[in-house]
């Protein structure tokens, strides 16, 4: 197994106060890593440096290989990263199409966007009857296909996904973890945020739990079940 | 009224609404992208259309003759260099202060504005005074009526219809402009679908600056004379068209740049003393619609936040 993205010791900070305190941990490439801990944890902290949004404030980040820490977002993006963002943020006023081209805002190829828009549409046949719907007056689950169409439009080589259940039904929620997995499936990896233990676990291969900025424990998801971090990372 | 003066009030007020629509769709644009009023965009105009006659007085000089040859060298340079101009205060007082309040940047470009003004005014030459500004497009005109129909008034109204179709088209159907919605809706997210955040502000401001430049050269064929203080007069204009319209909005803009020369062309027409109170009026009625609506007739940015 090769890393895709390894961090080192990273510490990240909002107005001088250190949320990520010494994160080290590995993503390998091909599979679903999950990332575990309770609100507060730093998990957000954590994609928002690995984007580039907050940058680290010391420590390595390295993916497939470069030394992206210190990159502006865009060219981290352009990089292979891609990102389904917390609460969907689907540009509101962009069209469920308009949205998707933004995803493939790097793809310089008219003709691969096309095809991969109709891959997206293939998977989500909502979205195709949608496509010149605004965006922002859609329902949450179909927000929710937009959003991780609009990840996939990039083809990216590492697809973060930040708490993908917030907000959604308990059967779009289990929709969504078949869909993650569907992407794994086609060769993409994952890194996935989430709260929801037991589901995630479920598809994930391997697991990481982040508490207080730390990394507390890390473990196959068979191993990280009994783990009494586990439970105390979420209710201790 | 007779139907020939209408149609001339209707001629010049379309004319107006030309330039103001442009100017505020400046403002709308900057608001857009960073979400800050940028006070400095009517001197910009101000600049944009000295350069343009700075333009025209050069190559005079050079012996050049052609009248379309000039006003397209005019246009190009003018809007190029005030292009530029927006993106030096975009990336240089602009973006710095974005941790700053938006009350900061505000300040900081008014203060801007005063110092492109008074440079106008103390570095050209003799730019305390009006000058005059070339009649460069063709003076040929019909009588209809009372309504005398110049050529002129209508080519730049139909330069004006091109450019805000420009405009729509690059802002709707290409990737640039899909760019500059999304970060206009969402930064942080543009950004992270690998969008470059800061060339996209650079470029909006290169833009807006640019359409400035060109509502100058326009104000100066349309009154064939510029001073050192139309773009203050016409920058409050714009921006009070842009507010009208709703800022953040671009039809809300151009919509608002018309209504308030209708409004003054009504004032024109109905008050008496002729013109002198048509802006006391056109900007009573703003007063009126700002306290009817107070986030203008279409709501598109700040109806989000409430």
């Amino acid at each position: 197994m090769t890393a895709l993205l390894e961090m080192d010791g990273v510490f990240t900070a909002y107005d001088k106060a250190d949320v990520l305190q010494g994160v080290s941990l590995v993503v390998e490439a091909g599979r679903i890593t999950c990332l575990l801990g309770s609100n507060g944890s730093g998990k957000s902290t954590l994609v928002r440096s690995i984007l580039g949004l907050t940058p680290a404030r010391a420590g390595r980040i390295v993916f497939n290989g470069d030394d992206i820490t210190k990159l502006p977002t865009h060219k981290i993006i352009a990089a292979g990263i891609a990102c389904i963002p917390e609460g969907r943020k689907v540009f509101p006023k962009l069209t469920v199409e308009e949205n998707l081209r933004a995803g493939a805002y790097q793809e310089s190829s008219d003709k691969v966007t096309q095809t991969r828009m109709a891959e997206i549409f293939e998977t989500f046949p909502r979205l195709a009857e949608r496509r010149a719907q605004l965006a922002g007056t859609m329902s949450g689950g179909e927000q929710a296909m937009v959003s991780i169409g609009r990840g996939l439009m990039c083809a990216p080589k590492l697809l973060l996904i930040d708490e993908p259940s917030l907000g959604l039904s308990p059967l779009f929620v289990k929709e969504n973890f078949n869909i993650i997995r569907e992407i794994n499936a086609r060769g993409i990896t994952v890194l996935l945020v989430e709260q929801n233990v037991h589901q995630t676990l479920a598809i994930s291969h391997y697991g990481f739990v982040l508490s207080k900025g730390r990394v507390a424990t890390s473990g196959t998801p068979a191993e990280l079940a009994d783990r009494t971090e586990v439970r105390e990372a979420y209710f201790g | 009224m007779d139907l020939g003066l209408f149609a001339q009030y209707t001629m010049n007020g379309l004319m107006l609404g030309m330039m103001y629509a442009l100017v505020a769709v400046g403002f709308t644009l900057f608001f857009g992208v960073l979400d800050v009023i940028k006070f400095s965009h009517g001197d910009v105009l101000t600049v944009g259309s000295f350069t343009a006659l700075a333009t025209f007085v050069g190559l005079s000089a050079l012996g050049l003759h052609s009248n379309w040859l000039a006003l397209l060298a005019m246009l190009v340079v003018a809007t190029l260099a005030m292009a530029f101009l927006g993106m030096l205060i975009a990336r240089y007082l602009v973006m710095p202060l974005r941790s700053a309040p938006p009350l900061n940047t505000l300040l900081i470009t008014l203060m801007l504005g005063t110092v492109l003004r008074e440079c106008v005014r103390l570095f050209y030459p003799q730019g305390a005074n009006p000058k005059p500004f070339p009649a460069l497009l063709p003076r040929a005109s019909v009588d209809i009526g009372e309504f005398n129909l110049r050529l002129d008034n209508v080519l730049m109204l139909s330069a004006g219809v091109l450019v805000i179709v420009g405009l729509q088209y690059l802002l709707n159907r290409t990737k640039l402009g899909l760019a500059i919605r999304a970060v206009a809706q969402d930064e942080e997210t543009a950004r992270t679908m690998g969008i470059n955040f800061t060339g996209i502000v650079l470029i909006t401001f290169a833009l807006g600056s640019g359409l400035a430049a060109f509502a100058g050269v326009m104000n100066g064929l349309y009154y064939n004379e510029i001073n050192f203080g139309i773009g203050l007069y016409l920058g409050v204009i714009g921006f009070a068209a842009a507010i009208i319209g709703g800022l953040g909005s671009i039809y809300g803009a151009i919509l608002g740049g018309f209504l308030f020369a209708g409004l003054q062309t009504v004032g024109t027409v109905l008050l008496p003393f002729a013109s002198a109170y048509k802006d006391v009026f056109a900007f009573a009625v703003v007063i009126a619609i700002m306290a009817w609506r107070p986030t203008g007739l279409i709501r598109e940015k700040i109806s989000e936040r409430v």
